[in-house]
Formats: C-alpha cells, structure tokens, sequence
C-alpha cells in the first residue's frame, strides 16, 4: 500500500536524522567544551519582549547543548561487545585509563560491568557492538539496564557519584568481615580472592612411621606440657607424687617431636627409655628472685645461671647490669612545682595495699579475693541501721560510685541498647539492600583494584516514593555493612538526595 | 504486547505517522531519547527532567543530557494530548545485512573523510604559503614544494576517522518498531494515588501551569507560572484525596517548609464525581487550598 510506504519511509527518515553526515563528523572535531552558565531567574512573568527574548536565549543554548551528539576518534575508543547471557560487557581492545578503577579481569579476558559499560559509553570512551552493530545508549540503558542488572534508579545514582570522581564498585556481601575477624583485628589487606599463602613448617625430625600420628602426639604434648606448668605452679616446693608424672611420661611414644615444642617447659622430657625415675621439679619458686632493674637500690650484678640448664659446655659468667642500667632510661622524674603539689594530693590519702600485713599473708590471689569480700561484707554489717533497715535504702555506700554515671546506672529504668542489638539474622526486604561501595575521589591515585581496602560509604539506593525505612531494616543494613556507614540515596526524577543516620549517645556523665 | 503494523491505518492520530512521539520504558520509568519528541513536549507544557551525561561535557553534575525521563503524570498527559506511545523492545532479529550496510556507510564516511582532511590541510599549507609570500626568504618554495607532493605523501589513518556514538536509537537493523498506543498497557502501575495525582497534574496544566516534581521540597509538584528555565516556582502543590485525614503536625511541617523556601503550599484535591446519575466523563474539577502563616494580632 503507498500510504504504509510513505509512512514506513517517512519514519525511517525520522529515525535517522539524528545520524551525523562525514562533513558534520569532520567538523565536530573543533566544537566547543565549554557549558554555557545559567543566568538569573525572574519572579513573575510579565508579556514584555525583553522576558520573551531571554527565554528564547535559554531554550535555544538548552537545545543547543541537548542535540549535540558524542564524536570520538576512532583511535580515542576501546571496542567491546555485550554479553547477553553473561550480562556483562567484554573489551576487544585495550582498556585506556579506566582500567585503574573499573572492570575486572575474567579467564584472560577484560572485562566490565553493565553500568560501568553503560556509564563508559556516555563518557565516549568505549563503543560497545551487539551483533555487529554499535549499540546507542539508548540501547545501551534499554538492555543493560534490568531487575537482574541494575535499576535505573541505582544507575542514576551510580553515574552522579561517578561523575563527581568516586570510585564505585559494586557491594559483595562476602567481601565484609565477619565479627570474628573484626575481632581478631585481620590486616586490612588480607584478601579473599586470592590463595591462601602456604606457611612453611619448620622440620620436624620425625620418623617415617610416626608421621601420621604426629600431629596427634603435638596437641597431645602441648596438653601434656600445660598440665605440668599447672601441676608445677600448685605444687610450688614440694616434690610431686611419682605416679601421674610416670603415666604422662610413658604416654609419650614420639620424644623428639614433643622436645620440640616443649622446649620452654622447665623440665626435661627425656625419652622414656632412658629414664623411668620421676624427678623433683627443679625449681624452688621461693628462691627465685626476678632482677627489679628499674629500682635504684638493686646490686648491678646478676649471677651466672645454673650450668645444668645451659645446654651443652656453655659457660656464663656474671652479668653486670651497670651498662645496661646505662642504656635504660632510669633517671629519676623531674616533676614541675604544680606536678609535685598535684602528686602529694594524691598521695595523701593513698594507701598502700601491699602495705597491709593481712594482704601480704595471703599466698595466692584466691585467698586475696576472699579477703577483700569479708572486708566488705564487714563494712555492710556497720551500715547504720536507721538507713538500711527500712523500705527505702541509700542508693549506694559512701565511696561506692565515683562517678555521676554509675548514680545515674544506679536509677536507671530505661537501658539505652546499643545498635548491634536485636538484629535480626533473616536478610531484609529485597528493596532494601545495599547496591554499591563508594570510594573517595582523593584516593584514587593510590586505589588498587586487587585491595580496595576500606570503602568511604555503602549505599542503599531508594525512591521518594517509597517508604521511608524504619529501625529494623537500617540496623539490617548497617550490620551488614559491618563498620562501613551506609548513605541512603533517595532518587525522585533525576534529584538524588543523600542521608545518612548517625549512631548517637546520649552524654550520661555530668561535669 | 505486540502491535500489529496495520494500526496505522485506523485513528485519525496515526495518519501522519512520523509525528508519534516515542515513549521509551525503562522498567516502569517513561524516557524520551530523541531531541525533536522532546521540544514537541515542551512545547505542549511537559517539562521532564534530565537525567543522562551531557554530550559535551560528560564529567559533571551540574547539567545533565539525554535521556529525558517523565514523570508519570506527564507521559499520561502526552498520550492524551498528543500522539504518543510506547515503543517496546524490538526483537533481537539476526540481520546481516544492516552489518554489511553499516560497514559500508564507516567505509564511504572514512574516505569522504579523508578528502576533507586532504582538503582542510591543502587550505592551511596555501594560507601559510600566502603569508610568507610577503616575507622574503625562501621558506615560502619550502612550503610550496610540501603543499605538491602533499597529494602523494598525505596519509589519513584510519585510527584518526571520527565516529558518531549515537545516543538515541540509530535503527541500524531493519526490524519493525513495535508500538503500543493505549496507555493502559504501559508498564506503570495505576493505583488510586495515581489518579489523584494525574488529575491534579491535568488541572493545573490546563490553567497554564508547567509542574515537575518536588520530592526534595516534600510534595508532589512544584508549580511554576512559566517555563523553569527562566521562572522560579510559586507553589508546592500536595495532592491528596478529598476525606483523607492529614494530622495536624503534618500541615505544621509542609507550611513551615513552605515558608523557608518562600513558596505557598497548595493542598489539591480532585472533587468525586457526585452520585447523582451525572455523566461520568464530566469529572469535576479540583479543589485548592493554600496555607498560609498568619499572626494574631
């Protein structure tokens, strides 16, 4: 029909006038860079000409700006090709400045993400071909940009922190660590990805035929050796029933291996072959005296240990500490005038408790504990009875409570929680959830994609039409996040507004 | 959904079919790519917002380009107004031939190219040579001899072609454009604050009006008595149903914000349709309520 060929001609004639012939190509090589700048508003439109002229200015700069197209040199671009089923965008060429920032590596092959491609092609960087054919960002948002990739919504935010100079990569939950390992206080730059780097063992001597048992026999001997230390400690002075030292012996079959780690125990573990006889532990605790070199008072000379313990035919004469003494700092503290005057404050009602002749009787700290609860239980029984006696108590005893805050922990009904409290373990609603890591633009000269190290923020990317979230869903989200904060982005049309909640406690000491 | 091609035919709207402007649906979002949909759209009062990297400078913030994403209220009003609709995905159809064709078209934009660049740097070389014909040393033969063997020793690499990266849908491949017209079809979801909100949007229009959207200033709409560019915004306009109940504490909030920024806040809400047996194509009209602070004196 002709009417279905106009049209059909009419519209791929519209289609294509956004296509730029070779000598507007050519001439696109000397435009301009520069925005022009927004001027000053007015209040009330009136008819005059001059309002009229202003705002056809504006809108023709606003048209101007909006039909320019992006033309790049052909050398200037990094060709790529969209993925479908991986959902991702592989380089064909190689990758220019980005590749410090963006992209991953994947079996030899560069490669982006969906929204760091589309984010690319906006910047006239890379060229990206689908079946042949150089995708617009047009298409480009159309297919890279869906529930399983990324909304457009998160897209927009990601493109506002990109193109203010963030590094924003997308969130891993794995990559967070756990409470454990924020525990043990891990280097930050221990990496997952990478293999665990095998620790050279030092050479055990041991015997083919025991190998196997080996490592059986070295916790054994670590229990072993930790229950002498123990069983020497109580038994401080006196010789040790011959019997449990003969089984812990004999149970030992591998003496090599466990001389090795148990170097440091006091005794000797001597193959069982040789020596059967139990032996005294060979130290008199009371006798042993632990050199106090920080007091001036000390002899600066300490004596040459026992020749049995040494190994071999080593000899050691008597240490003298005066050059040592020397090379510690033990010059005596010059306070100032106000110092001093502050340090007799103190001192004068300090008492000593090492002073205290019943403390000093005490042999061990069970003894020392017992002694302080019967001293304090004793104070109680002097408590007047007028006070204590009836329905209403004092708060606290006289010098119990040194600060205002343990009166005001006293009287307290409500008890504040802290923010890790009553997380749930379930994982929050699917539209909350964390979609990006945000670096900050300073650090990017030394950012390295293999150690990212510490994001600045996490962000959680919602919409104005959206529910706010509640208390649940950002303690969810913040434990996760370990103890990186999360920055709500709230999206309403092209406006991203920021928000961040901050953990605040009350002051509960009063000065 | 497909649409068949011979929709065209039917409604007085798709006679002229090249002036349907094409809505672009980015999971439930409206975006407009071309730069003709968009004028068309200001000129009939929607404004939109900008939410793309500018082509000139794609590395900030403060101007943005293409796309341009609508807001619900304004892709309903387009459909009604003027003749727009939803150009859906189109198939992925295996098209060697569009590949062939587009390499020819780099293949002839690559020589064309080439005289041009031949052309621009003979016009130099002759300028050049222009100007030292007033001096008079000998660098000018130097220049003249370059400006003859430049037909032979001028390369053009290929490397150094420039290359258009198409923002709107460039239509390479051959595959028919699917549209769809009602917009009861359109992935947005229509729910009653939905309605509410289109028929305050339509209200306002119709009294000559631009609106977009006033998340940031905690309602619905922000209205302005001309085109944004060059006006600052009256009114915040907060759409809500006739009996809704709105706590006090609420208004105190929007009329404190209002006067911060120095606009009036506008409570809209659309009449219901009485019940006594009217037309219900007649809807009513909308009615309005501005806050504002006064003093007891």
């Amino acid at each position: 029909m002709a009417d279905s060929e106009t049209s059909a001609d009419a519209r791929k004639h519209k289609i294509f006038q956004e296509l730029l012939s070779p000598s507007e190509l050519f001439q696109a090589r000397c435009q301009s860079h520069k925005i022009p700048v927004k001027g000053q508003k007015d209040f009330l439109p009136n008819a005059s000409e001059h309002q009229r002229s202003r705002l056809q200015q504006s809108l023709d700069e606003h048209w101007t700006l909006l039909q320019e197209e992006r033309v790049e040199r052909l050398g200037n671009l990094v060709k790529a090709v969209w993925v479908s089923e991986e959902r991702r965008v592989e380089l064909q060429s190689p990758a220019g400045k980005f590749w410090h920032s963006m992209g991953f590596s994947d079996r030899g092959k560069q490669c982006l993400h969906a929204e760091e491609a589309l984010y690319l092609m906006e910047c006239g960087n890379v060229q990206v071909f689908y079946r042949d054919l150089p995708l617009s960002i047009q298409e480009g948002y159309e297919r890279f940009l869906s529930s399983e990739t990324l909304t457009v919504d998160q897209y927009q935010v990601y493109g506002h922190l990109k193109r203010l100079g963030y590094v924003v990569n997308r969130f891993d939950l794995s990559s967070v660590p756990s409470e454990y390992e924020r525990q043990l206080n891990l280097p930050a730059s221990v990496d997952r990805q990478r293999k665990p780097v095998k620790r050279k063992r030092s050479q055990s001597p041991v015997s083919s035929d025991n190998r196997s048992t080996s490592p059986l026999e070295k916790t054994t001997a670590e229990h072993q050796s930790e229950k002498q230390v123990k069983s020497n400690e109580s038994l401080a002075g006196q010789t040790t029933p011959d019997q449990p030292q003969g089984e812990l012996m004999e149970s030992l079959p591998a003496p090599e291996d466990s001389s090795e780690r148990t170097w440091w125990t006091e005794e000797h573990i001597q193959p069982p072959s040789a020596q059967s006889q139990t032996r005294a532990p060979r130290w008199d605790f009371k006798n042993l005296s632990f050199p106090d070199l920080g007091s001036w008072s000390r002899s600066a000379c300490l004596e040459s240990p026992d020749p049995s313990l040494l190994p071999g035919a080593l000899e050691v004469g008597d240490c003298h500490m005066t050059p040592w003494l020397r090379r510690l700092n033990v010059k005596e503290e010059k306070l100032s005038r106000r110092q001093r005057d502050r340090q007799r404050d103190r001192d004068r009602y300090h008492r000593d408790i090492n002073r205290d002749p019943k403390v000093r009787d005490c042999g061990n700290w069970a003894e020392y504990i017992k002694l302080m609860e019967e001293r304090r239980r004793q104070q109680q029984k002097q408590r007047p009875a007028h006070l204590w006696e009836r329905e209403v108590t004092p708060l606290t005893q006289p010098g119990q409570c040194t600060s205002h805050r343990e009166v005001l922990e006293r009287i307290s009904i409500i008890k504040s929680s802290s923010w890790w409290e009553g997380v749930s373990r379930a994982p929050p609603a699917d539209q909350w959830k964390i979609s990006f890591d945000v670096y900050q633009p300073d650090t990017v000269a030394e950012f390295k994609k293999s150690h990212p190290g510490k994001p600045y923020s996490r962000i959680c990317v919602c919409s104005f039409d959206g529910p706010v979230p509640d208390l649940r869903i950002m303690k969810q989200l913040s434990c996760q996040s370990g103890d990186v904060p999360v920055t709500f982005a709230a999206v309403d049309h092209g406006d991203i507004s920021f928000y961040c909640f901050k953990n605040f406690r009350l002051p509960s000491d009063v000065y | 959904m497909e649409v068949k091609e011979d929709v065209d035919a039917d409604g007085e709207d798709q006679s002229t079919g090249d002036d349907v402007i094409d809505i672009s649906f980015c999971g439930s979002t409206p975006l407009l790519w071309k730069v003709s949909d968009i004028k068309r759209c200001r000129g009939a009062g929607v404004i939109g917002a900008l939410v793309g990297s500018l082509a000139r400078q794609p590395r900030q913030n403060v101007r943005l380009g293409r796309p341009l994403e609508l807001m619900q209220e304004e892709a309903l009003m387009l459909e009604e107004t003027t003749s727009a609709a939803a150009s859906l995905h189109t198939q992925d159809c295996e098209d060697e031939e569009a590949a062939r064709q587009y390499e020819a078209a780099l293949e002839s934009s690559y020589t064309e190219q080439c005289t041009l660049a031949l052309e621009d740097k003979k016009t130099v070389l002759r300028r050049i040579m222009q100007e030292k014909e007033n001096d008079t040393d000998d660098s000018g033969n130097a220049v003249r001899d370059r400006l003859n063997a430049l037909d032979q020793a001028f390369s053009f690499p290929r490397s150094a072609m420039a290359i258009q990266l198409c923002t709107a849908r460039a239509g390479f491949s051959h595959c028919p454009d699917e549209r769809s017209f009602p917009s009861t079809d359109w992935p947005m979801p229509r729910d009653e604050r939905s309605e509410i909100r289109f028929r305050v949007y339509r209200d306002l229009r119709s009294k000559g009006y631009y609106l977009t959207s006033a998340g940031k200033f905690g309602g619905d709409f922000l209205v302005y008595p001309g085109d944004p560019l060059r006006f600052h915004a009256h009114y915040i306009a907060l759409c809500m149903s006739m009996d809704e109940q709105l706590p006090l504490c609420d208004i105190l909030a929007i009329a404190r914000l209002g006067s911060n920024v120095k606009k009036t806040v506008l409570l809209c809400s659309p009449q219901k349709p009485s019940e006594t047996g009217k037309d219900e194509s007649i809807e009513e009209g909308v009615v309005y309520s501005s806050l504002q602070w006064s003093s007891m004196v």
